[in-house]
């Protein structure tokens, strides 16, 4: 609650009571997921449905792996949308620039700690994968370059990024003055300091599209480069990956903005054009990932070994066809959902934040169709299928990391514009304190 | 218990004994697969004959699935076809069996002066069959003092031509060709007339064998194995160089010299039913002892035991007919059980369980030889007896002394000085009570061990040397063959069908003894046509015996009880692999019906009109591996009439149906 | 430097497991754990039914796709072939178990104490009898660090949420004994010794006989050799598979 004369820009500092309500539900979600896990911690991983696959037929990787897969794929949105705004100029998607980058670093934090919820000696972990940290690994792709370097990447991007507005947010009284000094960190606002400025977020935001293409391709070589894995051992696991990052973030950021859009103060900024966009992007990135679909099926359908058929078969007619068929068809009609609106020209909000909200699903689906089935039934010799049934913890543990996620991005709009100041704003702020 | 020499032999049957599990009652059998290896490695086949192919199948060469219960006509057909095809091994037959021998109109063999006959083709006349020169005949008829006379051989070679294979292929569910190229196999292999030298003794060779165990154990059993019996004896492979061992020594057995002196007397009897008419010859089956305990005068006993001790035995889960088992037992007024476990048997029945040791104690001696070597060895205690239990020879020595009968002249340890054939040097005294280990370093000393049992407790195993050839060789042991002639026709059996038909005893007891084997259809054929199935019951090499469910390292490889099941019958009743069915079995001769439920595993390596059922299981109270394992094959057995043999052995087949649940 | 090397010689298993058994006591492998594994096959229909028997340890290979995808380098290949896990260093991410195509690692996804068969805390009885013993399961003299490396990762020290899988023995080839599978196979199917030395008995079976590798197309480069049998097939399957613990 503020006191002060003229509140601060987009919502920042106002709490109110639907906010409350929300970060309640949230911080119980949270809390479950932290019983759970420490439950797990005391008990070990034996408390969720994971086992050995071969004799015991279980799937050693399943919703854990997914979900950090899943992670890491929404966090390429983000940092790809920001960096696609210095890069290529696209002035009128600036509003939702921060909320990507923030979604990129949530997200991030989200999927390392889910590697770590996953680990069978988590504290161990932390330490190992630093100092013994293998390149040799795809592994090491996964956790050391992505949370190493990626994360660090796209905190210092957003920190720089941030700093413009960090020294206008200054300007005012407010009780989280001295953060933003603390944030703006000497930034005058000059025209020379806005020039370099403009020119580090350039070249940083160039110098991450690689890092992040590299992260989300080992993180599909994880799968890729198994040759003893029927149904991962493929050269487009890493292509099928950073296609579907770009989907899940996409869509992510298509719902962010829909929702900042209709509940912030000077929300209305985030224009129909950006949501045309997104669109756009999730229609060009659908077809491709159906395109690298349809090719991995028609290969194995072909010419796949007696195994890779045998799982192909599972997925499109077996018992694992109902989660297969439900993801393709969220894609797919998340597909029509944007070709419609793309050929008759009109756009709809609405429209473009369901095909958002499908791509996840798709998203979500494939992973666990990547992680579980070749476990459970790509075995190279013949041991007996097996079978994987999450336990609550782990959809506890999932549950109250995105509940953490999603507190996350609604604090942080509480305590800083989640939506770029724009220089007619700041204007007529100085006019108001004149 | 029927093995092959298999340091020499070529072609082995593996008749319904399963020679990965390598059961048996003597140590050596332990190194059977390691023996069968080598065998094979120097060019030998196999044939596995068993409704199953059981866990030897990979090493053998073909497999023959009989239907359960009919190995008897398998093997008359064989005997058939060997006869037919001309290979019989003359000489053997001729010079150390009774197959020369005359026999009359009346089935009996006839004997001038208690001599029997034969007939001499180098005089044309009839002549002991001893006389020195005398060129007995085979085949034939002949009159002797007016009546019609035939050699045995020939009295079996007409019994055996209606046994052909077209006939066999029908009652055994296999091909006629396979039958005859199996005959072929054995004929080809038998190589009649061979010898070879081995160590420098000249022995006749026939490297074909028949490896079967427990075969006795069906009603038609104990012809059974005398059909197969015969069928080596026609082959001339018994005692013969890679060919067919019956035991380890050429010695007559005690049990030999009793069979033409057993006696079928009139009750009252024992509860064994020993000399009875209805199992003059008797195996002792405890699973009969029970049936005569639920109603002795209907068997004609009256002197019933107060106390019996079971000794690391399990009849409750092993005996067949659990059900009549415990209901027999429980009318002993005492009973002790001495084990090692808590068996389902202890906890049913015993007044008193008397905890034993089972590695912890001495034991033995053992025969650990393997027909080539001979050994001995000693089980020696490996640390101090677990808990309250004891080495057996302890509690026994304790019972006897709170029963007086310790000591004396006659008492227990004067036994063991006998029964441990002891020099006078080391014998026990018989007024103090021995420590078990002196026990056994006195017998050691007066085997010529001057180290006593300090020798096994350095060496484990004394080995005692080489078995000569003469020795193994039934043949060119001295005498050969111990002296006796191998009984191809076993005259003794018609006497005492006559006696028991004399004495009033029902056909269904005396219908099998007959002095050569005859085919009849198992009584459980007559059970109604929905028991469609044959249940049939193995041994798990993960446990051997009931004990082993407890242990949870082995149980854990095979957890739970299960069906085993071909998977086109499952199919056809709608079952799949893992579903639980209902398996009733049905008895022929009282109409009495039996179920278990439990959990079916499909396999391609069992006929499709049989199950089978892993013993070993059955719920031991209250342990926590074995509460829930699943019921006992006993529980769907049964005893009596139409399910034991003529010698009262106990059938462990029976039909039964099954039904999803 | 020798080359170690394992044969098995298929036409001498009788598929009686008790090498299964061996290796547990051996390395006192908690509930379900099977270093070493014995797939008993069935193929074809009745009555041209064929069975087998496959003895399943760990391959140890020279391109060992759980050496190389280890991201801590806990699973690691020593020059003598011995391929190991430093169950000190091991964060249990799992990631050699779903690389290994032969399904060799057991994951310990509880405290492994409480999965060693029999209650040995709880249990009053067992309290009694065992009192001042200590339980079958601890083995302090694999609690040491092993090779010229100098690290923890033998057999009987099991650890909550790291990964197992058989090591060849490495307690037991370090003393000059066999691996235990080896030594207790009864009818000698398993042979163990340096490639290297011509004369080894791995040496001379593999020249007196025909031999396989498993799974030989994916390019592990086992060191594992089948002598006188044959890879599985599309058709082969278990019958009576072992799942391990209570069962069902």
């Amino acid at each position: 609650m503020t006191t002060r004369a003229s509140a601060l820009p987009y919502g920042v500092g106002r709490i109110g009571r639907g906010a409350v309500a929300l970060m309640v539900l949230l911080l119980l979600v949270a809390a479950v997921g932290v019983i759970a896990y420490v439950h797990q911690f005391r008990q070990g991983l034996i408390v969720t449905g994971l086992r050995d696959w071969g004799t015991l037929g279980g799937a050693p990787w399943g919703v854990y792996i997914a979900f950090d897969v899943y992670f890491v794929g929404v966090s390429f949105a983000g940092i790809t949308v920001a960096a696609l705004i210095r890069l290529l100029n696209l002035q009128h998607l600036r509003p939702i620039s921060r909320m990507a980058e923030l979604l990129t670093i949530v997200s991030l934090m989200l999927a390392g700690v889910t590697i770590l919820a996953d680990l069978g000696q988590p504290l161990r972990g932390i330490v190992n994968l630093f100092r013994y940290a293998r390149p040799q690994s795809p592994f090491f792709g996964t956790f050391s370059l992505v949370i190493s370097g990626y994360l660090f990447a796209s905190l210092v991007y957003f920190y720089l990024a941030g700093r413009r507005d960090a020294y206008l947010m200054a300007q005012q009284p407010s009780p989280l003055r001295g953060f933003y000094r603390l944030w703006a960190a000497g930034y005058r606002d000059t025209p020379a300091q806005r020039r370099r400025h403009e020119r580090v977020s350039f070249w940083l935001a160039l110098g991450i599209i690689p890092l992040l293409i590299t992260a989300h391709s080992t993180l599909g070589l994880v799968f890729g480069l198994m040759s003893g894995r029927p149904g991962w051992f493929s050269a487009l696991q890493a292509p099928g990956f950073v296609v579907m990052a770009g989907l899940s973030g996409i869509g992510h950021i298509a719902v962010l903005a829909a929702i900042y859009r209709r509940f912030l103060p000077g929300g209305e900024r985030i224009d129909r054009l950006v949501f045309r966009w997104l669109g756009m992007f999730l229609l060009i990135l659908g077809l491709t990932y159906v395109y690298f679909t349809l090719m991995e099926l028609l290969t194995t359908g072909y010419a796949g070994t007696h195994k890779e058929q045998e799982l192909a078969r599972l997925l499109l007619l077996g018992r694992y066809a109902p989660y297969f068929w439900v993801a393709m068809g969220a894609l797919a009609l998340a597909i029509a959902l944007n070709a419609w609106q793309a050929f008759t020209g009109r756009w709809s909000i609405a429209l473009v934040v369901a095909s958002g909200v499908l791509v996840n699903i798709t998203a979500i689906g494939k992973r666990l169709l990547i992680v579980t089935p070749s476990l459970t039934h790509g075995a190279l010799l013949p041991y007996e299928p097996g079978a994987y049934v999450p336990t609550w913890v782990e959809v506890a543990i999932i549950l109250g990391l995105m509940a953490f996620g999603a507190l996350a991005i609604l604090l942080f709009g509480k305590v800083f514009p989640i939506i770029e100041l724009a220089p007619e704003t700041e204007r007529e702020r100085k006019e108001a304190l004149a | 218990m029927l093995h092959p020499d298999y340091r020499h032999t070529r072609y082995v049957l593996h008749w319904g004994y399963n020679l990965t599990n390598a059961g048996g009652n003597k140590l050596c059998w332990i190194t059977y697969p390691r023996q069968w290896l080598e065998a094979k490695a120097n060019g030998a086949r196999a044939v596995v004959i068993d409704p199953r192919l059981h866990g030897v199948g990979p090493h053998t060469d073909d497999w023959l699935p009989v239907r359960p219960g009919s190995d008897l006509a398998l093997a008359l057909a064989l005997c058939h076809e060997v006869i037919s095809q001309g290979a019989i091994d003359v000489e053997y037959l001729t010079r150390y069996t009774n197959a020369p021998f005359l026999v009359g109109e009346n089935g009996r063999f006839v004997r001038a002066e208690g001599k029997e006959l034969v007939w001499d083709t180098a005089t044309g006349a009839a002549a002991p069959f001893d006389q020195p020169g005398v060129r007995p005949a085979l085949e034939g008829s002949f009159v002797v003092g007016g009546a019609r006379v035939r050699p045995a051989f020939q009295v079996l070679k007409e019994h055996l031509s209606r046994y052909s294979a077209e006939w066999a292929a029908d009652i055994c569910g296999v091909p006629a060709t396979a039958i005859r190229r199996l005959a072929a196999d054995l004929v080809e292999n038998a190589r009649i007339g061979a010898t070879t030298v081995v160590d420098g003794v000249a022995v006749p060779y026939r490297p074909v064998a028949i490896h079967t165990y427990h075969m006795a154990q069906q009603e038609l059993g104990f012809q059974t194995v005398r059909a197969m019996l015969i069928l080596m004896m026609l082959l001339g492979a018994v005692g013969a160089v890679g060919g067919q061992q019956i035991d380890f020594t050429w010695t007559i057995h005690a049990n030999f010299a009793k069979w033409d002196t057993i006696q079928v007397k009139d009750p009252p009897y024992n509860v064994w039913l020993e000399s009875s008419k209805y199992f003059p010859l008797n195996s002792n089956n405890s699973a009969v002892v029970a049936m005569v305990l639920q109603d002795p005068q209907r068997w004609g006993v009256e002197t019933l035991p107060e106390v019996m001790i079971v000794h690391m035995t399990n009849p409750v889960l092993a005996f067949g007919s659990q059900k009549d088992i415990i209901d027999g037992f429980k009318r002993i007024p005492f009973i002790a059980v001495i084990d090692a476990w808590l068996s389902k048997t202890a906890d049913l029945l015993a007044d008193v369980v008397l905890p034993a040791a089972t590695l912890e104690k001495y034991e033995g001696p053992s025969s650990a030889g393997d027909l080539y070597l001979d050994a001995v060895a000693v089980r020696l205690p490996i640390m101090e007896p677990l808990g309250e239990s004891r080495g057996e020879i302890d509690i026994y020595l304790d019972l006897c002394e709170k029963l007086g009968l310790l000591f004396g002249t006659d008492g227990y340890l004067a036994r063991i000085n006998q029964a441990l054939n002891l020099k006078d040097a080391y014998r026990l005294p018989l007024d103090r009570r021995p420590a078990v280990r002196d026990i056994f370093d006195r017998w050691a000393r007066s085997q010529g061990l001057d180290e006593g049992i300090a020798y096994f407790e350095r060496n484990g195993v004394w080995v005692k040397g080489k078995v000569p050839p003469t020795s193994r060789y039934g043949y060119v042991t001295s005498p050969p063959f111990g002296g006796v002639r191998h009984r191809l026709y076993g005259e003794s059996l018609l006497r005492l069908r006559e006696e028991m038909r004399a004495k009033g005893a029902d056909e269904v007891f005396w219908r099998d003894y007959t002095p050569l084997p005859e085919w009849r259809p198992p009584t459980m054929e007559r059970s109604p046509a929905q028991y469609d199935l044959y249940l049939v019951t193995f041994k798990l090499i993960e446990f051997k015996q009931a004990r082993g469910t407890q242990l949870p390292l082995v149980a854990e490889l095979a957890p739970r009880q299960r069906l085993w099941m071909n998977p086109a019958t499952a199919q056809a009743r709608g079952i799949r692999e893992g579903d639980e069915v209902w398996v009733e079995s049905h008895n022929a001769v009282t109409g009495e019906t039996k179920r278990i439920k439990v959990r079916v595993t499909l396999t391609q390596a069992i006929r499709p009109d049989t199950v089978g059922l892993p013993h070993h299981y059955g719920e031991t109270a209250r342990h926590p591996w074995t509460v829930g394992q699943g019921a006992a094959a006993a529980e769907l057995l049964f005893t009596g009439p139409g399910y034991v043999a003529n010698t009262a052995d106990q059938s462990f087949h029976t039909k039964v149906r099954v039904f999803k649940a | 430097m020798p080359r170690y090397a394992m044969t098995i010689d298929l036409s001498r298993c009788m598929g009686c497991r008790a090498c299964m058994e061996a290796c547990k006591v051996e390395n006192a492998t908690p509930e379900a754990h099977f270093w070493m594994y014995v797939f008993r096959f069935e193929e074809g229909e009745y009555p041209n039914t064929r069975l087998s028997y496959l003895p399943r340890p760990c391959q140890h290979c020279d391109n060992a796709p759980c050496v190389k995808v280890c991201p801590v380098g806990a699973r690691y290949k020593r020059e003598d072939g011995f391929v190991l896990t430093d169950f000190q260093r091991c964060i249990g991410c799992r990631y050699c178990e779903v690389a290994c195509p032969y399904g060799v690692n057991y994951f310990h996804w509880k405290e492994p104490r409480k999965a060693q068969y029999v209650d040995w805390g709880q249990d009053q009885g067992t309290r009694q009898r065992a009192a001042g013993q200590s339980p079958p399961w601890r083995k302090p003299e694999h609690e040491q660090r092993h090779g010229s490396e100098r690290r923890l990762t033998v057999g009987a020290v099991h650890v909550k949420g790291v990964m197992g899988k058989c090591t060849f023995c490495v307690q037991r080839v370090e003393k000059g004994l066999e691996p235990a599978c080896v030594a207790n196979c009864p009818v000698r199917v398993f042979e163990f010794g340096d490639l290297d030395d011509p004369e080894s008995p791995v040496s001379r079976r593999l020249k007196q006989s025909p031999h396989f590798r498993l799974l030989e197309e994916v390019g592990t480069q086992p060191r594992v050799f089948y002598l006188n049998g044959a890879p599985p097939s599309a058709e082969t399957r278990q019958f009576y598979p072992v799942k391990g613990g209570k069962g069902a």
